[in-house]
C-alpha cells in the first residue's frame, strides 16, 4: 500500500479534447516533466528521493533521459531514476510498491499525456487488489521500432483486456478503467465510466485523478492487452493535492517538414550547457551577483573572471521582440515563432521558441511561462531547452 | 600615416554563377580591376593581398587567390568577419599601405553562396555565427536574426512595412542600369507587401537574393599613386565596430551599435561628419536594416528613417542617394564580395564613371553589418586627398 500526497496531470494543447497529440517540441521526457512540475508545485516542500518514469515511448534507449528528467523537474542530480518500459498496469504496480518520497511519472505519445504521483507518508491510500499478466500482442513494436497491428480489435478485447479483468475476480465493480475505450470501460464499471484522455502508462494516474475528482474511493483497473492490475483507493488522514495542467485543445497547426541535412550537434557544447539550459539557471557572478544567461567566464557587468554559481531564473516574462519564420528550414517544422523574453524581476533576456500556440500569434508585450521543451532533434539527440508558453494560465489545483 | 589611394576597381556580375567556381570568379574580378587602372598594372608590383571570403566553398582561400591569380610570390591573408568581411579586408589593406610597409596592396572579396544546396546553406551559415548549444538549434536563420531587430524597430519607431518596402522599391530601381546587378527589374510597394512571408516582418522582396560573385580593388600609397592614375580616389576613413554576440545581450535592438562605432571611427579618421557624405552604399540585406542604418550612420535622427525614405532623399534624384548600385537587395550579396563591391561602385561614382552617375560627389561611404548583428565595417572614400 502507498499514499499519494500529490497527483499532477498534463495534456498537450494539440488535438481533440480527448485525443491529444504532442507538439513538435514534446516527447515523453518533456511531457513527464510538465506533469511532474504540476504535482510538485502542489506542495510547499515536496520530498522526493527517487523518480520512476513509466512509458513505452522513452526518447533515448541508450541513456540520457534520466538527467534531463531530473534537471527539468529541478531535482538534484544524485537521485536514482528508474526508466521503466510499461503501460498502465505497470504504473499501478510501481505505485503500490513505491516507498514514500517516490515520484512516479508516466508519459504517453499517442494519445499524448502525462501524469505524476508523489508517494508520501500520508494522503490518498492506494492498495493493490489483484493482478493478471498475460500475453496477446495485438500491437507490437520491437527493437526495430516498427509498430505493427494484428488488426483484430474484438479478439484483442475479448481474449485480452476483458479476459484479464475477469481473471482478476474482483469482489466489486471498478469505478474507473484505464487502458480501455469508454465503451469497453462502461461494460465493466459500476456507474458511467469516467472518460480518460489517454490509454497508455499515464492512464493509470489519470484514472486515480478521475476517481478523486468524483469524490469517491473505490476500485481502479488498468488494462493493457492481456494484462490487468486493480487497486483500491481509500481516504488517508491528509488530503491529496490534485493539480491539472490541461489547456483546452486546439487543432494542430499545419506544419511543414523539410527534409535536408540533420542539424549537427556538438556533445562537448551540449555537456557544458546542460545544467543551465535544462534547469533554467543563469550564472551569477561570484563578485557582483550579475546574472548571465548563458553563464560566462567574464561577468557582463563587472568584468570579474573569478567565477560564477548557478542561480535559478524566473519562469515568467514578457516578450521584448518576436518574429515568425515561414521559410522552410530543414529539420525544423515551419512556421515557428522566436521571441526574446524579458524575465520578470531580473535583468535577463532569453531567446526562445514559442510553444503551445499557433506560430505568429505572439506579439511584443505578451506574457508567458517558460517551460521545458525539446528544442530540436539534432542528429537523433533530443536537445532540450526552454520555450515560451504564451498562455499565462497556471495549473488548476484542488485538495481532495 | 601615409595617404592611401584606390586606383583600380572591378567586379564580376553578381548572380547564380553555377557555371563558374571561386577559382574562376576571383581571377576574373582581379583582371577587371587591373583593366580599370588608367596607366596599367604590372602584377609584379602587387606586394600583398587581403582576401575576404566568408565560406571556404572550394578549399583553402588564401592559396586559391594566390594560385588562381598567379600571385604565388606575395603574402595573402584571408579575412573573415561575417558580412563585414569585404570592408574589413579593405581596412586591413589600408592599414598596411598607410603604415609604410606595403606600397601596392590587392583587396579581393568573393563568395559562392549557391555552391551548396539552398537547404544546406541554412545550417552551414547559421553554424558560422550562432552559439552552437543555445541559439543554433532554435532555427535562428539569417532573416530571423535581423527580423528580431526589425520587429522591435517597427514597434518603437512608428515606421511601417510600407517604409521597408520603399527601400526595396528604390534599390530595385537603382539596379536597373547596373550591368553587374542580379535583380534588374522594378517592383512596387504593393508587390513587396503581397510577397510570400520569409520571416515576419520580411516578405520575399524585403530580402537579398543568394548570390555568387567577386570584387577587387587596388590600394596604393600616395608616393606611387601617380604611376597608376591621375584621378585616384582616396581611402579617407575606415572603422570596425563590434557588439555582444547573442541577441539576448543586446540592450537596444532598434539600433546596431557596431555601425555606430564603425562609423564614428571612420568619420574621425576622415575628419568629416555624416552631413558631408554625398553618396553611400549601405548594408540592406533586409529592407529594415537600411532604415536602421540611416540612423546609426547619422544620416537622420533616431527614428527619423521612415520620414527620410518617404521624402525620397535617398533615391538617385534625392539629396543623399543610398545604394545606387541596387544595394545588396538588388545587386546581390555574396558576403565576402559585398563590401569590396560597394567600394567598386563608389570608386566609379567618385571618378564619374558610374551607371547612375551623380553630379561630382566628393565623399562616399560604404557600410556592412553582419553576423549575429555584432560586427560592422565602414569605409569612407573621397576625391579629396585631405
Amino acid at each position: 500500500m502507498s499514499h499519494l500526497a500529490a497527483l499532477g496531470t498534463y495534456l498537450p494543447t494539440w488535438g481533440e479534447e480527448q485525443d491529444r497529440r504532442p507538439g513538435p517540441d514534446e516527447d515523453a521526457v518533456t511531457l513527464a516533466v510538465a506533469a511532474g512540475r504540476a504535482a510538485l508545485g502542489c506542495l510547499d516542500e515536496p520530498d522526493v528521493d527517487q523518480v520512476v518514469l513509466v512509458s513505452r515511448d522513452l526518447p533515448l534507449l541508450e541513456g540520457g533521459n534520466a538527467a534531463a528528467l531530473l534537471a527539468g523537474l529541478g531535482l538534484p542530480a544524485d537521485l536514482p531514476v528508474t526508466e521503466q518500459v510499461g503501460g498502465c498496469p505497470a504504473t499501478l504496480d510501481v505505485l503500490t510498491a513505491a516507498a514514500p518520497g517516490t515520484l512516479v511519472l508516466a508519459a504517453d505519445l499517442a494519445p499524448a499525456g502525462a501524469a505524476a504521483a508523489l508517494v508520501g507518508a500520508d494522503g490518498l491510500e492506494v492498495l493493490p487488489c489483484a493482478r493478471r499478466v498475460g500475453s496477446l500482442p495485438v500491437q507490437s513494436r520491437g527493437r526495430d521500432g516498427v509498430a505493427r497491428d494484428y488488426e483484430d480489435a474484438r479478439l484483442g478485447w475479448d481474449r485480452g483486456g476483458l479476459a484479464a479483468v475477469s481473471a482478476l475476480d474482483l469482489a466489486e465493480k471498478p469505478v474507473v478503467v484505464a487502458g480501455a475505450t469508454a465503451r469497453q470501460a462502461g461494460v465493466l464499471t459500476q456507474g458511467p465510466a469516467p472518460a480518460l484522455p489517454v490509454t497508455g502508462a499515464s492512464a493509470a494516474l489519470f484514472a486515480l485523478a478521475a476517481l478523486a475528482d468524483l469524490g469517491e474511493t473505490g476500485v481502479a483497473v488498468a488494462v493493457e492487452q492481456a494484462s490487468a492490475t486493480a487497486v483500491r483507493t481509500g481516504r488517508g488522514t491528509t488530503r491529496l493535492c490534485l493539480a491539472r495542467d490541461e489547456p483546452a485543445a486546439q487543432s494542430p497547426a499545419t506544419l511543414r517538414e523539410t527534409p535536408g541535412p540533420e542539424i549537427a550537434i556538438s556533445l562537448a557544447a551540449y555537456a557544458r550547457a546542460f545544467d543551465a539550459k535544462l534547469r533554467w539557471e543563469a550564472g551569477a557572478c561570484d563578485a557582483c551577483g550579475t546574472l548571465a544567461l548563458p553563464p560566462r567566464l567574464r561577468c557582463l557587468e563587472c568584468g570579474s573572471e573569478e567565477g560564477w554559481s548557478l542561480a535559478p531564473l524566473p519562469r515568467t516574462g514578457s516578450v521584448y521582440t518576436a518574429v515568425t519564420v515561414h521559410v522552410p528550414v530543414p529539420g525544423l517544422p515551419t512556421p515557428y515563432s522566436l521571441a526574446i523574453v524579458e524575465l520578470d524581476g531580473v535583468d535577463v533576456r532569453a531567446l526562445v521558441k514559442v510553444t503551445g500556440a499557433p506560430a505568429g500569434g505572439t506579439a511584443i508585450g505578451d506574457r508567458g511561462r517558460l517551460v521545458l521543451r525539446r528544442v530540436a532533434l539534432r542528429s537523433g539527440i533530443p536537445d532540450y531547452g526552454y520555450a515560451l508558453l504564451p498562455i499565462d494560465t497556471d495549473p488548476t489545483t484542488e485538495d481532495i | 600615416m601615409r595617404r592611401v589611394a584606390m586606383v583600380g576597381a572591378g567586379m564580376t556580375e553578381f548572380k547564380e554563377h553555377f557555371d563558374l567556381g571561386i577559382k574562376e570568379l576571383v581571377p576574373m574580378a582581379v583582371s577587371e580591376m587591373a583593366a580599370s587602372v588608367d596607366k596599367g598594372l604590372d602584377r609584379s608590383d602587387i606586394e600583398a593581398a587581403w582576401f575576404g571570403e566568408l565560406t571556404t566553398s572550394d578549399g583553402f582561400p588564401a592559396g586559391i587567390l594566390a594560385d588562381s591569380c598567379g600571385l604565388l610570390d606575395i603574402p595573402v591573408t584571408r579575412v573573415e568577419n561575417a558580412c563585414a568581411t569585404g570592408n574589413d579586408a579593405v581596412r586591413n589593406a589600408m592599414y598596411a599601405v598607410a603604415s609604410g610597409i606595403v606600397d601596392v596592396a590587392l583587396v579581393v572579396g568573393a563568395d559562392k553562396v549557391r555552391e551548396s544546396s539552398s537547404r544546406s546553406t541554412f545550417w552551414e551559415w547559421a553554424a558560422l555565427t550562432r552559439d552552437v548549444a543555445w541559439d543554433y538549434p532554435l532555427g535562428l536563420v539569417a532573416p530571423a536574426n535581423f527580423a528580431l531587430h526589425a520587429a522591435r524597430y517597427l514597434h518603437e519607431s512608428g515606421a511601417t512595412r510600407e517604409h521597408m518596402a520603399m527601400v526595396a522599391v528604390k534599390n530595385h530601381r537603382h539596379a536597373l542600369t547596373n550591368p553587374k546587378a542580379q535583380l534588374r527589374f522594378e517592383i512596387t510597394v504593393e508587390q513587396v507587401l503581397r510577397a510570400p512571408t520569409v520571416v515576419e516582418p520580411f516578405g520575399l522582396y524585403d530580402c537579398t537574393p543568394q548570390s555568387d560573385g567577386a570584387a577587387a580593388v587596388l590600394l596604393v600609397s600616395e608616393e606611387v599613386a601617380d604611376r597608376y592614375t591621375d584621378r585616384p580616389v582616396w581611402v579617407r576613413g575606415v572603422g570596425l565596430g563590434l557588439d555582444r554576440v547573442m541577441h539576448q545581450h543586446k540592450q537596444d535592438m532598434t539600433s546596431f551599435p557596431p555601425t555606430v562605432k564603425a562609423a564614428r571611427a571612420a568619420y574621425a579618421m576622415a575628419g568629416i561628419g555624416p552631413a558631408d557624405i554625398d553618396v553611400a552604399e549601405v548594408h540592406d540585406c533586409f529592407s529594415a536594416v537600411e532604415l536602421i542604418s540611416y540612423e546609426d550612420l547619422g544620416f537622420c535622427d533616431r527614428f527619423g528613417a521612415a520620414a527620410l525614405v518617404e521624402s525620397g532623399a535617398t533615391t538617385f534624384e534625392g539629396s543623399r542617394p543610398v545604394n545606387l548600385s541596387g544595394g545588396l537587395k538588388a545587386k546581390g550579396h555574396p558576403p565576402g564580395a559585398t563590401g569590396v563591391s560597394q567600394n567598386v561602385e563608389l570608386f566609379e561614382q567618385l571618378r564619374g564613371d558610374a551607371h547612375n552617375q551623380l553630379d561630382t560627389p566628393t565623399y562616399a561611404l560604404a557600410h556592412n553589418i553582419g553576423g549575429p548583428t555584432a560586427v560592422s565595417a565602414v569605409t569612407i572614400l573621397s576625391t579629396e586627398k585631405d
